[in-house]
């Protein structure tokens, strides 16, 4: 399959069974991404696939093939936090840390893409992402704090 | 030192999925369809020949190989007390005892591999009639789970605190009181899973993964393993979430004895699916009880009758059995008590093993006792916060001993009550209650007190109150800390940074916090033991740090040591300012010059020339009170306006307040985390989250799909209210506080959804309220 993933291109052999989970930790040692209930229900697994937030061990590889998929990797330059994984950090939104990579993914298709950011909207989008620890308040003030970093072009 | 939060914001996160190792096999565990069978047959000779198939492990392997499972709590010959322990292996031996118990594990290449070898392994059943109801269990002729045992009681005991005969007569009336927990527990989002390799040089077996508590898994695991402790080294890798669910590792036992046996790294990492089947279980009591109350709303006594629906067993696959002592010593809960009569009964079950859980056995005593002081509010016409006010134990009572033996450290329980009554805006939601119940809106106003004792050291359980901590500064003049306090999610890492950088005067980035490895001798962050135990000890070493660094630059300065100070990773004089080393240059003249010119005399006789301090704490609480088995003791109220739609069953919470005393606070953030996640928990417990079985014993609800754990959707807004009593008998005033949250808010939902269906006179006598039970509720009408 050829696939991009955090801006760099890959072609890769694969098995079609294989999820896209698979692919990217096994073969592609994404370290972020983790295994979560592999059903779909946690979304501790989320990528953007083509921009759009998929758990990733709902995909199987074909589908996946030609796309175009970013990670919590792909979000940082170099030595820099991106402002949204920043504004996690200030915000104390992370206790275990374990659904926080897909969590981010989540969180930044949002802040890219909402149009109204309210509160009762970003709870909507973040629903699909189980976190068992911070009962969402800290996770919701920093994806709120994220989004005025980007309105005021603070944001890539 | 790069924080917790930066790495896994970095994508360099350690948890048991990012862990490898060259030449790494892997391990997986089949289970049993049957909740209840004899095994007849186990042919594992078609899965051995499989390409790939490295080893399959069967209980037989283990009787041969292996100690069966240790008992981790241990009630017999004590006076009074029924007792049993099962002999057990973490794969069935002989017969399986509930739906998903391992009866093999597969040694494969790779993951897949294991799974498909399978549908190769014939194991013959001969299915017997599981009993999944502990009462059930409790009557003559009921299948047994163990038949050595004659019947299905693992404990039985009476709990007997002040004179509860006297007060019944006493009475004005008596109040019966029923009240139900179903069947939950945590379930992180990350299962349970380790990484297991035998060095032969060294003979030692290493083992790393989700381990909340390496110390007592390294006695766990060399006892099952016939090893030398001291040849098994376990380090705590990222812990994806614990809630006491990663106390438990009999199934880690089984993959490190693979590891052995064919001489390569071998790797267990469970499915979401696994860990909910063959998890730790909780919660499942019942209590039946009268009440004897004053009709000015003052509450005497009660007597009860308390089962606990065990599952399996409670004693050797984790830690649970002081659970039931926890639950039936914390009734009296915030209130003044005078005799308390508890009969209770551990049962077991073809269900899975009982473990811990976030709460452990106190938080059931303290459910029970609010539903009591909001029935006793009903039937008294007294306002419930009146009611909690009139009972409670006062300001100036503290240190309080409690007619369970528990002494209470310290407290102000009015003033958190009044401050919830006040931020709840609850006089303005009474009358808002009155406006829309005409309209056919039903809210309810429920509220919930809740002491938390912390820290448990019990005696007849490996639970005891030993602890170890370390503070070294480097030879480059770092703080290196090495604790028990592993990280799961609770803050360790960042608290105890805060912590030592506070008394020691450096930089948060220059402390450096070591994973947590079995070398450290403590019992690890069970019982919200952390600000307790772990701290103190920490807080005592630094100290110790300090004062060998304020005696030697007072002798290197030629300064008074009351001048000495240490700040911003310097040490200074303050009357002297140019007399100032920083912490490089501090260790480097310990490590590298300390001759016989180096440190002064009197260090030197002393023998203080380590800037290495080893050191523990002991709970003087515990020292001064033997009967009382927590050290200190939060309190919270929790106050909940909710509405319940009566067409649909479905609640909708409208305001939550948390009013929380947890002494002195090091970081107020971290607290606030524990606050929310824990009472989002609760809410889970209250409302949806259950673990069903069939009436054949499967667990039907083994998935997030069916086991509804809260969304952000379903999480309400949380107003938080601090207030702060500091511990008399911890090093820097700080009360552990991980579990009153979940406690109070399971307790305030109940309350709340009671007192919304108040005009249908509709009890909630059973937890969760899931929409269809109320529904139930309000059809069946009016209660008993």
């Amino acid at each position: 399959m050829e696939i991009k993933v955090n801006h760099h291109s890959y072609q890769l052999e694969v098995e079609p069974q294989e999820t896209l989970l698979e692919v990217l930790k096994n073969k592609l040692k994404i370290n972020s991404l983790h295994q979560g209930c592999q059903e779909g229900e946690c979304g501790a697994c989320t990528v953007l696939l083509n921009g759009q937030p998929v758990c990733s061990c709902l995909i199987l590889s074909p589908q996946a093939d030609g796309g175009e998929v970013l990670t919590l990797e792909g979000l940082n330059r170099g030595g820099e936090l991106h402002p949204l994984l920043e504004a996690f950090m200030e915000n104390y939104a992370i206790q275990c840390g374990y659904c926080t990579p897909g969590m981010v993914m989540t969180a930044y298709y949002l802040i890219n893409h909402l149009n109204n950011f309210s509160e009762e909207s970003i709870r909507k989008g973040i629903e699909g992402n189980l976190c068992r620890c911070t009962g969402y308040v800290q996770i919701l003030q920093a994806i709120k704090a994220a989004k005025k970093e980007k309105d005021s072009g603070r944001w890539w | 030192m790069i924080s917790k939060e930066r790495r896994i914001l970095s994508g360099k996160g350690r948890f048991i999925d990012d862990l490898e190792l060259p030449n790494m096999a892997h391990c997986v565990f089949i289970g049993s369809p049957y909740a209840h069978a004899r095994i007849k047959t186990i042919d594992v000779s078609k899965a051995l020949k499989k390409s790939g198939i490295l080893a399959v492990l069967t209980g037989e392997d283990l009787v041969k190989r292996t100690e069966p499972l240790p008992m981790l709590s241990d009630f017999s010959g004590r006076p009074g007390w029924h007792w049993r322990a099962p002999r057990i292996y973490p794969l069935a031996v002989e017969k399986v005892r509930f739906h998903g118990e391992p009866v093999a594990a597969i040694i494969a290449e790779t993951p897949t591999l294991a799974l498909e070898a399978a549908d190769l392994i014939e194991v013959e059943y001969d299915p017997l009639p599981p009993v999944l109801d502990a009462e059930e269990a409790m009557k003559k002729g009921a299948p047994l789970v163990y038949e050595e045992w004659g019947d299905n009681i693992q404990l039985h005991t009476l709990f007997n605190f002040g004179d509860v005969e006297k007060v019944f007569q006493e009475a004005d009336r008596i109040l019966q009181v029923s009240w139900r927990e179903n069947r939950t527990s945590g379930f992180p989002l990350e299962p349970r899973g380790c990484l297991a390799m035998y060095e032969p040089m060294t003979e030692t077996l290493n083992t790393w993964g989700s381990y909340q508590c390496p110390f007592r898994a390294q006695h766990y695991i060399s006892h099952v393993l016939r090893l030398p402790q001291t040849n098994v080294r376990v380090v705590a890798s990222d812990i994806g979430g614990g809630f006491g669910n990663k106390i438990n590792i009999w199934k880690y036992t089984v993959v490190c004895l693979a590891a052995i046996l064919i001489g390569r790294p071998v790797k267990w990492h469970e499915s979401t699916r696994e860990f909910i089947l063959t998890g730790p279980h909780q919660r499942d009591v019942r209590w039946e009880s009268e009440v004897a109350i004053k009709n000015d709303g003052r509450i005497l006594g009660i007597k009860a009758r308390f089962i606990q629906d065990l599952g399996v067993e409670i004693s050797n696959r984790d830690y649970a059995a002081p659970s039931i002592v926890a639950a039936c010593s914390c009734v009296p809960n915030a209130y003044r008590l005078q005799g308390l009569r508890v009969e209770a009964y551990g049962i077991v079950t073809n269900k899975s093993f009982y473990g811990a859980y976030r709460g452990f056995g106190k938080d059931k005593g303290a459910k029970f006792m609010e539903r009591i002081m909001d029935l006793m509010s009903r039937e008294c016409k007294l306002d419930p916060a009146e009611l909690r006010l009139k009972n409670f134990i006062q300001p100036h009572e503290f240190p309080y001993r409690q007619i369970s033996g528990l002494v209470y450290d310290s407290g102000n329980y009015p003033v958190i009550m009044q401050e919830a009554l006040r931020l709840a805006e609850v006089d303005t939601w009474r009358k808002k209650q009155k406006e829309l119940r005409q309209k056919g809106q039903y809210i309810g106003i429920g509220m919930a007190f809740v002491v938390e004792p912390a820290g448990i050291a019990a005696p007849n359980a490996r639970f005891s109150g030993l602890v170890q901590a370390r503070v070294r500064i480097t030879p480059d003049g770092l703080a290196e800390v090495y604790s028990d306090r592993t990280e799961i999610g609770q803050g360790a890492e960042r608290t105890n940074t805060l912590v030592i950088s506070h008394i020691l005067g450096v930089k948060p980035e220059d402390v450096i916090i070591k994973p947590v490895t079995s070398d450290t001798i403590g019992m690890g962050p069970i019982s919200s033991r952390g600000a307790v135990y772990s701290v103190s000890a920490l807080a005592r070493a630094a100290k110790a740090v300090k004062s060998i660094i304020i005696k030697y630059a007072s002798a290197f300065f030629k300064d008074d040591p009351g001048n000495i100070r240490l700040e911003d990773g310097a040490i200074y004089s303050v009357k002297n300012p140019e007399n100032r080393l920083n912490f490089k240059e501090l260790a480097d003249r310990f490590y590298f010059r300390p001759g016989p010119r180096g440190l002064p005399q009197e260090m030197q006789m002393n023998h203080e020339i380590l800037l290495d301090v080893s050191t523990s704490w002991y709970s003087p609480n515990n020292a001064q009170n033997p009967t009382t088995t927590y050290t200190t003791f939060a309190a919270s109220a929790d106050i909940a306006v909710l509405e319940v739609d009566i067409e649909t069953g479905v609640t909708k919470i409208l305001k939550y307040v948390h009013v929380h005393d947890a002494g002195k606070m090091i970081s107020r953030d971290t607290v606030d985390g524990q606050i929310y996640g824990g009472i989002v928990q609760g809410i889970g417990e209250a409302l949806s989250e259950e673990l069903i079985y069939n009436e054949r014993g499967e667990l039907s609800t083994d998935s997030y799909a069916d086991f509804v754990i809260p969304t952000a959707v379903d999480a309400p807004d949380i107003i938080i209210k601090h207030f702060e009593t500091p511990s008399p008998y911890t090093e820097l005033g700080t009360k552990g506080m991980g579990e009153s949250p979940i406690i109070g808010s399971k307790a305030v939902i109940i309350s709340a959804i009671e007192e919304a269906l108040s005009p249908f006179h509709v009890r909630v006598s059973e937890a969760p309220a899931t929409r269809e039970r109320v529904r139930q509720w309000i059809q069946n009408g009016p209660a008993r």
